[in-house]
């Protein structure tokens, strides 16, 4: 059932979803599958919906209709955490990390807890705190572990919340201008993780307007343009797409 | 570690030590008083200080434990302890709905709806005299019996007083450093965020209240006892809940201590100012004051302004500086081999001198 015909697997896909904020449809009857395994781009103008259209599927707003699901499980609608626990994790577009909070506490803080017992043993136990070590030193923040998140810089602050986002060790990411507001060689650091961990079996799905970016690290890219999907393939079929060109670049 | 067990140590030395250090009965009484303040603003702190939801109403559960306790001893008879503990189990059960009603709200609108709940028990408690006693107030018959005089008293309650606090602090303390109080921080910081990582932040800030209230309602409880005259307008009060919350950030609602420290500040300023100007309410307008400079010169309390001013002298915090792609592989790679989180590389030389640093102070 989340197979297509070429063979590809679909992760998150939704129908018809729609979502409007008073009179502007912000998401508009969009149908849009994701290809799990693989490194998604969602591409679009400003204003096209590409960040209502993350808010529905990651339960942050509810859609006004339409459904979302993620391998073929329904879950439209559902309460944020739900979806996290499901395996889908994400960064946020102006990065949000907890700033009254240390390195490694916001690290702590997606840590699952299944049993009343493990929510109330200490929270820096050596096993978990050895994983956000590991996650800290792969992201290159390990040395500052013990600095508050606030006290942090703010490209920094984004490598804390992806590293945040895999401590939950999520089989997809979604994550919001990963390259919004920070240099090239920090751009470079986040291309190269994507990469090792997509290598690893993570699925992305990323909102980007760093269209090198976008080209040289997606497999399947979506084009968004007023709330639907306007144009989806690889990104050599969808950079000479006329459609695209048209609403992205105004030619 | 050792410096702040021996400050503990030091601390409940001072007090258990003060009732024989108090030079009067009328002192003592302000040391209960302090107490019962100091109870009542850490109970308050399990959901200031962890989910940073203001309650303005927290009179509210101190009031329904003292007005339990104390109708469960006049109309049932039983041990006055048993009927404060169930006193509060009551209004830990009755904290459920209520804080699935105004849990939803987050800011303002949440402050609104704790101190409505205040006013309307105030109403319910005034009108219902029949049951509460109404304006006229409600005797709560005393624990101990005739024979024990009331300096005497006042020198028990201060040490029951002081071991609910204990407690009060062990399970804040416990909670602080659990996983279940990561989770509440994070929701203190960023609620969305933290929903968005998997935490169910509904429950976890339900909980937190309910333990809040369940504390809150001991020691109104305990408060009645040693009191032993309840009037609603002095048990649901907006007064005495703005006292904890002022006490709380006062001292500093993210630390252990701050809420006890506030309610001894703010404890002692009031019965002083009470005792030179009881005549004027002039004990209100410096309440107000002070909120008003903590609000303004102190947001974190007392205790991290104070924390971060030692911090000062201390070694400085790691480097911020970013490193490219190339350089974090080549420090990992390094950082793989035996003893090389040490080893200086030319491009990465600040960072490599912080972490050895850090590896001295861990």
């Amino acid at each position: 059932m989340t197979e297509t015909a070429t063979g590809t697997r679909i992760g998150l896909a939704t129908e018809c979803l729609s979502k409007s904020f008073g009179g502007v449809t912000a998401v508009d009857g969009a149908s849009v599958q994701f290809h799990h395994g693989k490194v998604n781009a969602l591409i679009g103008p400003n204003g096209s919906g590409k960040t209502t259209f993350f808010n529905c599927v990651t339960g942050m707003i509810k859609p006004d209709s339409g459904r979302a699901t993620y391998l073929g499980d329904d879950i439209t609608g559902k309460a944020s955490h739900r979806i996290a626990r499901a395996g889908i994790g994400r960064s946020f577009q102006l990065c949000r990390v907890f700033p009254r909070m240390t390195v490694m506490e916001n690290m702590l803080v997606a840590v699952r807890s299944t049993s009343l017992r493990h929510l109330a043993a200490p929270a820096r136990s050596t096993a978990e705190v050895d994983r956000a070590r590991e996650l800290l030193s792969r992201v290159g923040i390990d040395h500052l572990e013990n600095s508050e998140a606030r006290d942090i810089s703010y490209g920094q602050q984004k490598l804390l919340e992806l590293a945040g986002v895999l401590m939950a060790d999520p089989e997809t990411i979604m994550l919001d201008e990963p390259a919004g507001g920070v240099n090239p060689a920090l751009i470079d650091r986040i291309a190269t993780l994507v990469r090792d961990l997509n290598a690893e079996g993570k699925t992305f799905l990323i909102v980007e307007h760093n269209m090198d970016l976008v080209m040289s690290l997606s497999d399947h890219v979506v084009v968004f343009d007023r709330g639907r999907q306007i144009c989806e393939g690889p990104p050599s079929v969808v950079q000479s797409d006329p459609r695209v060109l048209e609403a992205y670049l105004g030619i | 570690m050792l410096t702040k067990g021996m400050g503990l140590l030091v601390l409940a030395a001072a007090v258990l030590a003060f009732p024989s250090l108090a030079p009067d009965p009328f002192i003592l009484s302000v040391g209960v008083v302090i107490m019962s303040y100091a109870v009542l603003a850490t109970s308050w702190n399990f959901v200031g200080g962890f989910t940073g939801y203001i309650s303005l109403g927290h009179a509210s559960y101190s009031g329904l434990g003292a007005y339990g306790t104390a109708l469960l001893v006049i109309h049932t008879g039983i041990n006055p302890w048993v009927a404060m503990i169930l006193g509060g189990l009551g209004v830990a059960v009755l904290a459920v709905p209520i804080g699935i009603a105004s849990l939803r709200v987050r800011g303002a609108s949440f402050v609104i709806v704790s101190i409505a709940m205040v006013l309307i028990l105030l109403l319910v408690f005034q009108s219902w005299g029949e049951v509460t006693g109404g304006s006229n107030g409600l005797r709560v018959p005393r624990p101990f019996d005739e024979s024990v005089l009331r300096p005497e008293q006042h020198e028990r309650f201060f040490y029951l007083h002081a071991a609910l606090l204990a407690v009060a602090l062990l399970v804040w303390w416990a909670i602080d450093r659990s996983r279940f109080g990561t989770g509440l921080k994070a929701i203190r910081e960023d609620e969305d965020k933290a929903q968005s990582l998997g935490v169910p932040t509904f429950n976890y800030k339900l909980t937190a209240f309910v333990i809040s209230a369940f504390f809150t309602a001991l020691g109104g409880g305990m408060y009645a006892l040693w009191f032993g005259f309840l009037d609603p307008i002095f048990q649901f009060s907006i007064l005495v809940g703005s006292y904890m919350v002022l006490m709380s950030l006062l001292g500093g609602i993210r630390s252990l201590l701050g809420p006890f420290l506030g309610a001894v500040i703010v404890g002692y300023a009031v019965e002083f100012f009470k005792n030179q100007y009881g005549d004027t309410q002039f004990h209100l307008v410096a309440m107000g004051l002070l909120l008003g400079v903590v609000v303004l010169f102190m947001p974190d309390g007392i205790i991290p302004a104070v924390s971060q001013l030692i911090d000062r002298f201390r070694p400085q915090a790691a480097s911020i500086r970013e490193v490219s792609a190339g350089e974090l592989a080549e420090q990992r790679r390094t950082a793989s081999g035996p003893g090389a989180s040490t080893a200086a590389d030319p491009a990465t030389d600040d960072e490599s001198t912080d972490r050895l640093s850090e590896g001295v102070q861990r």
